[in-house]
């Protein structure tokens, strides 16, 4: 275990995150990038494109309160320090994001509102069911929780976003390419140092399969209540069609917003299957009834 | 970092400069580049009789007490943060306090100690141990106000107090990693009587509460400088005043006896 975390030191951080794929970056993106003129111009776009951000924002309040949270619970050195660096990870998340609502027009007294206004409220539960494990401090249910559900959704959910944004919007793509790669050193940490903790303590397994399908119902949910009825769903407005913007095979400007949905939670629920294999866990399917 | 002059800022906008991942990262670079655990590859090591080395470990291992305290103050305080700034200033202080931490791990192993958490154990100062509890209790409470006050002013400025003064006197390596520490602990307590002592000017009440707090860690604070004395052989003729910079703090916020 020892070697494992040395990979995931504050010194790798640093290396591979501030002065590495950050470096000369601004709030996440190339320095003189702004958000396209189609976007500001156009009042139901760029609404759609504060109501996607909302979302963002309020995922990555979560995972900060969770990381945070997680560093009390740890039971070594190596793994509090790991999860300092994601606190900050994702208090740089909800920086960058909140920035976007700024550049969107949004102003700094309204943030709040307006994110109140938009947020969606079955990801509230979502991060709830997670910040309860992280309340009782409840390690290994924490870190199920946080870096193989919550990442594992994000880094899905910011993946398909990038590739519609790559051509059209080129600042919102940087911003995501950089959280992508966060949420990849996330996911990792959590595969393997709970794949043993969850051997050594099998009792845990029920609770933690529970929470794992209650999230799962509260995400889907979630996706539900975004592309239904929603010509707009991964801030790729119809200016991206033509375009290059395909993503695990399919064309993004050319999918219905089922489609879409159908894509993404097909891919999240695969890599989840993956993901909580890998540490012992059978994927639990919630009932969406 | 931008470069933007913060002082020229008004005070919101100031706040959302100086406690931005952007103005951290802007701060840490300097100090951090090309100094992989705290301190350049070029720095000589030079070898310490074995008391020195026992008195430095002992030294290391109640500076990971601290760091540790610390952390784990940092990380409950994001959750009680009152806004989105304090939140992200926190998460900075996280992952500079688990940097320390990192820091002094290596250094300890360096020295040739290979169970560090065993070898904390058996030599922390239990004072300090005592205020690591008593800092974790305010957070568990929810009390951001004496928390960050125990933290950010008390427990930093304690830190600050005792580096700056082993510093003068270390080996190369150790003072280098403290003098990267120490930048940071610049910033932390900057952060904890900025931010009290705002609080402290609008609420008497609060004023009256944070005196018998600090009331209650005197005896702890002392100690501890007591102990660091002579662990770091600071004694006779121009020996520091270590209490002196936390009666400084104390005395800035209007805390003072």
């Amino acid at each position: 275990m020892a070697e494992f975390l040395s990979q995931y030191s504050i010194q790798r951080w640093l290396e591979a995150c501030p002065q590495g794929y950050l470096e000369d970056t601004v709030y996440g993106h190339e320095a003189g990038e702004s958000e396209p003129e189609t976007v500001m111009m156009d009042e139901a776009q760029r609404e759609a494109a504060i109501r996607t951000t909302t979302q963002l924002v309020v995922g990555e309040r979560a995972a900060l309160a969770a990381s945070s949270g997680l560093v009390n619970a740890a039971p070594d050195y190596a793994s509090k320090q790991f999860l300092a660096t994601q606190t900050l990870d994702e208090a740089r998340h909800v920086e960058i994001f909140t920035q976007r609502m700024y550049d969107l027009g949004v102003k700094k007294d309204d943030l709040e509102s307006t994110l109140s206004q938009f947020a969606n409220p079955n990801l509230i539960k979502f991060a709830e069911v997670l910040l309860e494990k992280v309340e009782a401090k409840d390690f290994i249910a924490g870190v199920v929780g946080q870096n193989i559900v919550l990442e594992g959704m994000a880094f899905t959910v910011f993946e398909m976003m990038e590739a519609g944004a790559r051509d059209y919007n080129p600042k919102f793509a940087h911003t995501l390419q950089g959280t992508i790669a966060d949420e990849r050193r996330h996911v990792g940490f959590g595969e393997n140092r709970i794949g043993s903790l969850i051997k050594e303590n099998p009792e845990k397994r029920p609770e933690i399969e529970k929470m794992q399908r209650d999230m799962t119902y509260f995400m889907l949910a979630t996706f539900a209540d975004s592309f239904s009825g929603n010509p707009d769903p991964i801030d790729a407005p119809a200016e991206a069609e033509g375009a290059s913007v395909e993503w695990q095979g399919v064309n993004l400007a050319t999918a219905t917003p089922e489609e879409m949905e159908a894509l993404l939670a097909g891919t999240v629920l695969g890599e989840f299957k993956t993901r909580l294999a890998r540490i012992g866990l059978e994927y639990q399917s919630p009932s969406m009834g | 970092m931008s470069n933007i002059e913060p002082h020229a800022l008004g005070a919101e906008a100031f706040f959302d400069e100086v406690q931005s991942f952007e103005f951290w990262f802007g701060a840490v670079e300097g100090y951090l580049t090309d100094r992989p655990f705290g301190h350049s590859s070029d720095t000589v090591d030079v070898a310490l009789d074995d008391v020195r080395r026992d008195r430095l470990i002992t030294t290391l291992c109640n500076y990971c007490v601290g760091e540790t305290a610390a952390l784990e103050g940092s990380s409950g305080l994001v959750r009680l943060a009152p806004n989105r700034n304090a939140k992200i200033f926190m998460a900075t202080q996280v992952v500079d306090e688990a940097r320390h931490l990192e820091v002094f791990l290596a250094r300890l192993k360096d020295l040739g100690v290979d169970d560090a958490e065993a070898e904390i154990q058996r030599r922390a100062n239990p004072l300090l141990l005592d205020f690591k509890d008593s800092l974790l209790e305010l957070v568990d409470a929810g009390e951001w106000s004496s928390a960050v006050f125990a933290q950010n002013v008390i427990l930093e400025t304690m830190e600050f107090t005792v580096f700056r003064a082993h510093e003068r006197t270390a080996d190369p390596i150790t003072a280098e990693v403290l003098r990267g520490v120490i930048s940071d602990e610049r910033r932390h307590f900057g952060f904890g009587e900025n931010d009290i002592g705002r609080r402290v000017a609008q609420d008497p009440d609060l004023r009256s509460r944070l005196k018998d707090l600090r009331t209650r860690f005197d005896a702890m604070v002392v100690g501890v400088f007591d102990d660091a004395v002579g662990e770091l052989a600071l004694t006779g003729e121009g020996a520091p005043d270590l209490s002196r910079d936390y009666m400084d703090a104390v005395s800035r916020l209007g805390l003072g006896q």
